[in-house]
């Protein structure tokens, strides 16, 4: 007689045993390790979640002080690995396995860690691809979640940050896993609930609020004018050029950049109304000025941003935002707006290579993906037409009539040479020594180069879907990939070719004087620019303060 | 296509080179450079550094007019190895400032458009040197009638030498962005602690040394908004409110420095200085829109101190 309910059958003992330290579904902060123990067994999968924003930072600590003899082997599955705790979880065998998607600041750690035999890697994937197999064959037994408030049904108000939430609740709760809440605040009643209780198996009052991370604050005082320079070609060579009113933009001062000239810039060339409408896109401080000048519809975000709740509220037009006011994320449904309903993905990389694949790990650094692969790849299930997505299409297609499909704009928007003068074009990507290092069949790449169409840096753009060979798209990137050893490389003759072709355009191709290119332009040159665009609005944290 | 784009500039000083400020501060058209880019009278250290010289040495002095009104000035370049004090930069200040004093023929005032993180470390004991002449420079200038105006908005705030050379002039114009103190936050954190002064902790910084802490205690006379005509306005206003040099003035300023570490000597952070001088909402000082802040300051008895 097969056993068709173990599952539930073994959720049950767990219950029961987490119950000895709760007062129904509620329990005390001091009692978390021992609750945590009590519930989750060794080699159990665990998401304990953390992105790039916020962290279930009292229960990661909590899980961490776990005594190892009891609680071990467990293999995490979450998408970010970013708090000190995590790494904790391995240094002290408590975790063994990790399938994971960004790692940020422990990018250094996580490659010792690895070295170091103490983590068995799964998989670096994309937010979206964990969370497929969230419901496939990485299904949590346990979850560990962060809301701002929570009643004692359960009932959870995540608040702005929702992220990935609800994703890790639907998987976990709907095959008989646990979930493990930790509040800011216990409440009598939530403002509005964004988990329904009964998904909710213990909820405790954690000492302090769950931490984020502002990575979406670019201040605008960083900015450089080749930055700006930069910004200018992106904006009249592609935005213009396609009509780009769907996109997503990375997290780099470049795109910063971008948003801060539409409204001077963007307005002069008439564009406003025709790009950059509608957005996946965090709350970018940075976009608060084009939002005031009236040139964004709409925004849907991944997460949220420090300091931006009260701007949000008070743009519920531009911004989803619940019956209570504040802003409702979703990452799982932001990554598939940026993939099938945006036509443009610019973002920068650390390296790339003369097939144009970027990549941002090193044999010291592993950062993970994030959300860029999937914003940055092209939807071959994408089926509904634009005119930029046709466009990019036709050129791609143009020497070999037939079926014409549609292509999203993949742009890569970098300096030729990065941080401490460390070109970032190469011949071979950091992360190819990494995979035979480690041994890896897959080399972590951030975007292939099929996928890239453009790429924008301070000597032009060049437009790989044009590019009929691979010789040409290799001189093509070559031919904007300035005093690099990969530009000095390059064949000059072709390379005018290509640009007689408009495959390279240089800034006076497209009439922009390098000299305008300034930081007058930006419409916000500080923090403090920002606050004052917002009417006082947007309190950035002190960390960002100028004054 | 350059016409519409010149409209987006702001004249925002704290972004402006510092040719652009003597620009945009002097009369259109009236300022003569001395030992112009053109002389190429660059830093003679530099070069061994495998460093970048500039033409100017990261200094602009010449004179003009304000408002028709003669004056000599000089501009530091902030973006130029921070504004700072090399052997040829203090060098070319020092004649200019001498040049006030020794010339019946020369303007009266002296501008200082301050923009610098003291002393250039590649060339220190030169740097240290030329600090000290400049201070012995100004106070010879101002015993002989010369008023120096300190302008202080730049990138760069002004710090190490640039902080004393600021103390020792007749006035000081600042913006909110302004900055001036000796050591720098980071400096004080490494040789104290970080409990004693955290860098990092950047409203702390601010508040301690910021143009408007400068402004309410009196370590500056005049507040200007982040603009190139803001400060042109101040620098002007100031003009016929040069106090006299001489020991009367020092001991006044002595008795109101000495009465001032009595009122204040024990609170811990500006915000309690602020509650101490009676000024409603002490912590929303930071967050003031600039002409809220210039009323309060205006009505301050201690802003109007003049007492560094």
């Amino acid at each position: 007689m097969p056993e068709w309910r173990r599952q539930q059958i073994e959720r049950e003992s767990r219950l029961e045993a987490g119950r000895r330290f709760s007062d129904g579904k509620v329990f005390a902060a001091k009692d978390t390790t021992a609750l945590l123990e009590a519930v989750i067994r060794p080699g159990d999968r665990v998401c304990l979640e953390g992105d790039n924003q916020k962290q279930a930072d009292h229960l990661a600590t909590a899980l961490a002080g776990a005594d190892g003899s009891r609680l071990h082997d467990l293999h995490i599955v979450q998408s970010g690995l970013v708090l000190s705790a995590h790494l904790d979880l391995f240094t002290k065998g408590i975790a063994s396995k990790l399938d994971f998607s960004y790692s940020g600041p422990q990018g250094a750690a996580i490659a010792r860690a690895l070295y170091a035999g103490r983590i068995q890697l799964g998989a670096i994937h994309t937010y979206i691809e964990l969370f497929a197999r969230y419901f496939v064959d990485l299904t949590p037994q346990i979850a560990l979640i962060a809301a701002v408030s929570g009643d004692r049904e359960g009932n959870l108000y995540t608040g702005p940050n929702t992220e990935d939430t609800p994703t890790i609740v639907e998987a976990t709760h709907f095959k008989s896993g646990i979930v493990i809440a930790q509040v800011n605040k216990l409440a009598d009643r939530v403002p509005r609930v964004d988990i329904p209780g009964d998904r909710i198996d213990f909820v405790v009052e954690a000492p302090t609020p769950f931490y984020v991370e502002p990575l979406f604050t670019r201040d605008p005082a960083q900015i450089t004018d080749t930055q700006i320079l930069m910004a200018m070609l992106a904006i009249k060579g592609i935005y213009a050029e396609y009509g780009i009113q769907r996109l997503n933009h990375g997290i780099g001062y470049g795109t910063a950049a971008i948003e801060l000239l539409l409204p001077t810039f963007g307005e002069s060339l008439g564009l406003k109304g025709k790009v950059a409408t509608h957005w996946a896109l965090n709350p970018h401080p940075t976009l608060i000025p084009a939002i005031e000048s009236g040139w964004v519809k709409q925004i849907h975000c991944f997460g949220s941003e420090v300091g931006m709740d009260d701007y949000i509220r008070a743009r519920p037009d531009v911004y989803f935002t619940g019956a209570d006011g504040s802003l409702r994320s979703n990452r799982a449904f932001c990554q598939t707006a940026g993939l099938y309903a945006c036509d443009l993905f610019i973002g920068s990389t650390l390296q790339i290579d003369l097939a144009a694949n970027s990549s941002t790990v090193t044999p010291e650094r592993i950062p993970g993906f994030g959300g860029a692969p999937n914003m940055g790849s092209d939807a071959h299930g994408r089926r509904h037409p634009s005119n930029a997505w046709l466009k990019a299409g036709r050129e791609a297609t143009e020497a070999h009539p037939g079926m014409v499909r549609g292509r999203k704009l993949v742009v890569q928007l970098l300096e030729t040479f990065g941080d401490k003068m460390v070109p970032a074009f190469v011949e071979e990507l950091a992360s190819v020594e990494f995979a035979r290092r480690m041994k890896l069949e897959l080399v972590p790449v951030m975007i292939y180069g099929d996928d890239v169409t453009h790429i924008v840096t301070e000597e032009g753009i060049a437009n790989l879907l044009l590019c009929r060979t691979a010789e040409e798209r290799e001189q093509a990137i070559r031919g904007v990939a300035g005093f690099t050893s990969v530009g000095r490389a390059r064949d000059r003759k072709m390379v005018e070719s290509l640009r007689s072709r408009g495959v390279i355009r240089r800034p006076e191709d497209l009439d922009i004087d390098p000299l305008d290119a300034n930081r007058h332009l930006l419409a916000a040159r500080s923090i403090k620019d920002l606050v004052k665009w917002s009417g006082g609005l947007y309190r950035p944290p002190g960390k960002f303060r100028n004054w | 296509m350059k016409a519409p784009l010149t409209k987006y500039r702001t004249g925002s000083w704290y972004e402006a080179t510092g040719r652009e400020r003597v620009a945009g501060l002097l009369d259109t058209g009236s300022f003569t450079e001395f030992i112009g880019p053109e002389k190429r009278e660059v830093s003679p250290h530099l070069a061994r550094f495998d460093l970048p010289e500039a033409f100017d040495d990261g200094i602009i002095i010449g004179r003009g007019t304000i408002k028709g009104r003669e004056v000599l000035l000089a501009a530091q370049e902030g973006r130029f190895m921070g504004g700072t004090f090399g052997e040829v930069h203090g060098a070319k200040l020092t004649g200019l400032l001498r040049y006030a004093r020794g010339h019946q023929d020369a303007p009266r005032v002296v501008m200082l458009l301050l923009d610098t993180g003291g002393v250039r470390l590649q060339e220190a004991n030169a740097g240290e040197l030329a600090v000290a002449e400049i201070i012995r420079a100004i106070l010879d200038a101002r015993i002989a009638g010369v008023a120096v105006i300190a302008l202080v908005g730049g990138r760069a705030g002004c710090f190490g030498g640039g902080g004393i050379i600021a103390g020792c002039c007749s006035r000081i114009v600042i913006s909110e962005q302004g900055r001036i103190s000796v050591s720098g936050p980071e400096v004080i954190e490494t040789n104290m602690g970080v409990e004693e002064f955290d860098s990092r902790d950047r409203p702390l910084v601010w508040r301690t040394t910021g143009g408007k802490t400068r402004r309410l205690l009196g370590g500056a006379d005049a507040y200007a908004e982040d603009n190139i005509a803001s400060f042109r306005e101040a620098a002007i206003n100031l003009l016929d409110r040069i106090p006299a040099f001489d020991l009367d003035t020092m001991a006044q300023e002595q008795a109101r420095l000495a009465r001032r570490l009595e009122k204040f000597g024990r609170c811990q952070d500006t915000p309690e200085i602020w509650q101490a001088m009676g000024i409603a909402e002490p912590d929303r000082i930071a967050d003031l829109p600039d002409e809220d802040f210039d009323r309060i300051a205006h009505a301050q008895k201690e802003a109007n101190h003049d007492a560094r």
